[in-house]
């Protein structure tokens, strides 16, 4: 059976784009694939030196590519992982890519013509656009699920497990390079009367309002996260007891003066700070001394920053 | 289980047919280099899929090891995977002369693009030797980079019965270039192998 009339129906209904160069690189034949979707007319350019038929192609690249192909009549490859599109070719997912051009997947294969002399080169192209789709949208889940995965739903500031891992990190930072790095624990004062006197989307509100609130004075290194409730911790890389406590007193100035509107009432609320610096304990005890301090806090009359000191254990002693 | 051994003078006709792949190849890739490129007479093993792991673990023990694989068809039902295996320290020097220093080109590209250079000149002599011709995938990295490539070679070789061992030593005038290139051949196309090879001693 003679089957040579199949050939030009399916390299025109091919859903692969085909072009062939010759040994200079000019343009013998391309399909329709690549005709429609580059807008060209094979009949007007066939002759004409492939990056003249084609705009802005990666030449320097292409041509180390097509040279080996030519000189070591072996096939060359490029996928769309590493090299978008050799071809700016149109595709057919403008609204879901935001890439204008097809992302593609290419072999370049080595032809040799009947003759036996002459050398061509074959640019097969495969449209890899719905994988590169794919593999956006999977990056964006993915980013998407790290940030969820580290955050406090409610405040948006860091999650318990989060913070907490990150001030472990934290202290083996301060510890190998002799580093300052100082731990604030806060507490919102008598939050209880507040859920009881505006409802627990009051209480709510008030947690969100001020964690935008103190996020706002942080400096970008430092960790703000939820440790439970209405308790929160700060950690603070690279600073010592006096920085330490310079920035709990302006948190909690800063909170004291800070008023809120909720349903057309003004709403004000205070906290109290622990204060504790590192000096080579453990993340427990760390925030176990932060803990010590912020209970001073409390007894001391609430709204202010304790610094911690060994002499409150036995304070601490005392008045249980 | 079909019996994939090699006899004799099968094994000594496939080393033939791989010395002279081996040196078409090097001649083809000194011109495009533009430099001389000596290769070894290539020592072949004929080895366990299952066991090539450990061997190639202990050889590029403590080192950054990439694998590259690079699958190949051919007709009367020849077919395969080859991957290379080499340290990426070596990696600059092949770079170097495939013109990459030049240009901003990813890591990634430029370890395909030199495996596939390399495996797929030595392949299409061999597949010429053995009055073959082969078609190829696109190469895929399998690792770079990190610790674990005993495990993904493992993992490669458990999907393959036999395993064709080829040390190659490039040597370039100025510079050494060290690769391993493992041919990974299943069981039916191991007996195509071994067939042709037959063939091609019966010629003689």
């Amino acid at each position: 059976m003679q089957l040579d009339w199949l050939l030009q129906p399916l390299l025109t209904q091919l859903n692969t784009g085909v072009l062939v160069l010759d040994a200079q690189y000019r343009v013998v034949f391309f399909n329709q694939f690549i005709a429609r979707r580059a807008d060209v007319d094979l009949a007007k350019v066939q002759g004409n030196l492939l990056e003249d038929v084609f705009a802005d192609l990666p030449l320097a690249w292409l041509r180390r590519k097509l040279d080996s192909v030519l000189h070591l009549q072996v096939p060359a490859f490029s996928s769309w992982e590493q090299r978008q599109y050799i071809i700016k070719l149109a595709h057919l997912r403008p609204l879901s890519s935001d890439s204008q051009y097809m992302a593609q997947n290419c072999s370049m294969l080595p032809l040799t013509a009947p003759d036996g002399v002459s050398r061509y080169i074959c640019l097969l192209i495969e449209d890899a656009t719905d994988a590169y789709v794919y593999q956006q949208q999977l990056q964006q889940s993915v980013i998407q699920l790290e940030h969820a995965n580290r955050t406090d739903g409610l405040t948006g500031v860091y999650n318990r497990r989060y913070w907490q891992q990150q001030l472990g990190y934290e202290i083996q930072r301060a510890g190998r390079y002799q580093h300052p790095l100082s731990l604030l624990l806060f507490d919102l004062d008598k939050f209880k009367d507040l859920n009881d006197q505006y409802g627990h989307q009051g209480g709510d509100f008030v947690l969100v309002e001020l964690s935008r609130l103190i996020g706002s004075l942080l400096r970008d290194t430092d960790l703000f996260g939820r440790y439970g409730g209405e308790e929160f911790g700060i950690i603070l890389p690279e600073t010592g007891m006096t920085g330490a406590l310079q920035v709990a007193n302006r948190i909690c100035d800063t909170v004291a003066r800070h008023k809120m509107l909720y349903n057309q009432q003004t709403l004000k609320a205070t906290i109290s700070i622990g204060v504790a610096c590192y000096f080579a304990q453990s993340v427990d005890e760390l925030i176990q001394r932060a803990d010590t301090a912020l209970y001073c806090a409390k007894r001391q009359g609430r709204n202010r920053a304790v610094a911690y000191q060994p002499e409150l254990e036995g304070y601490l002693k005392k008045v249980k | 289980m079909t019996e994939l051994h090699f006899t004799d003078v099968q094994r000594d006709c496939l080393q033939e047919l791989v010395n002279v792949a081996m040196g078409q190849a090097s001649d083809k890739l000194a011109r495009y280099l533009g430099t001389f490129v000596h290769l070894q007479v290539p020592a072949i093993a004929l080895v366990e899929a299952a066991l090539l792991s450990q061997h190639f673990a202990s050889r590029y023990q403590q080192q950054s090891a990439t694998l590259v694989s690079l699958g190949f068809f051919g007709d009367q039902g020849l077919r395969g995977e080859t991957i290379m295996l080499y340290q990426l320290a070596n990696v600059g020097v092949i770079a170097q002369l495939l013109g990459y220093s030049d240009d901003a080109v990813s890591e990634a590209e430029m370890l395909t693009d030199i495996s596939s250079v390399l495996t797929t000149t030595f392949l299409s002599g061999l597949a010429e030797q053995l009055e073959n011709s082969f078609s190829y995938a696109a190469p895929r990295i399998l690792s770079s980079r990190d610790q674990y490539f005993a495990d993904k070679l493992a993992y490669t070789a458990e999907q393959w019965q036999l395993a064709l061992q080829v040390d190659i030593r490039y040597q370039l005038t100025d510079y050494s270039f060290n690769c391993d290139m493992i041919l990974l051949i299943p069981g039916e196309a191991v007996l195509r192998l071994r067939q042709t090879l037959d063939n091609i001693l019966a010629d003689f």
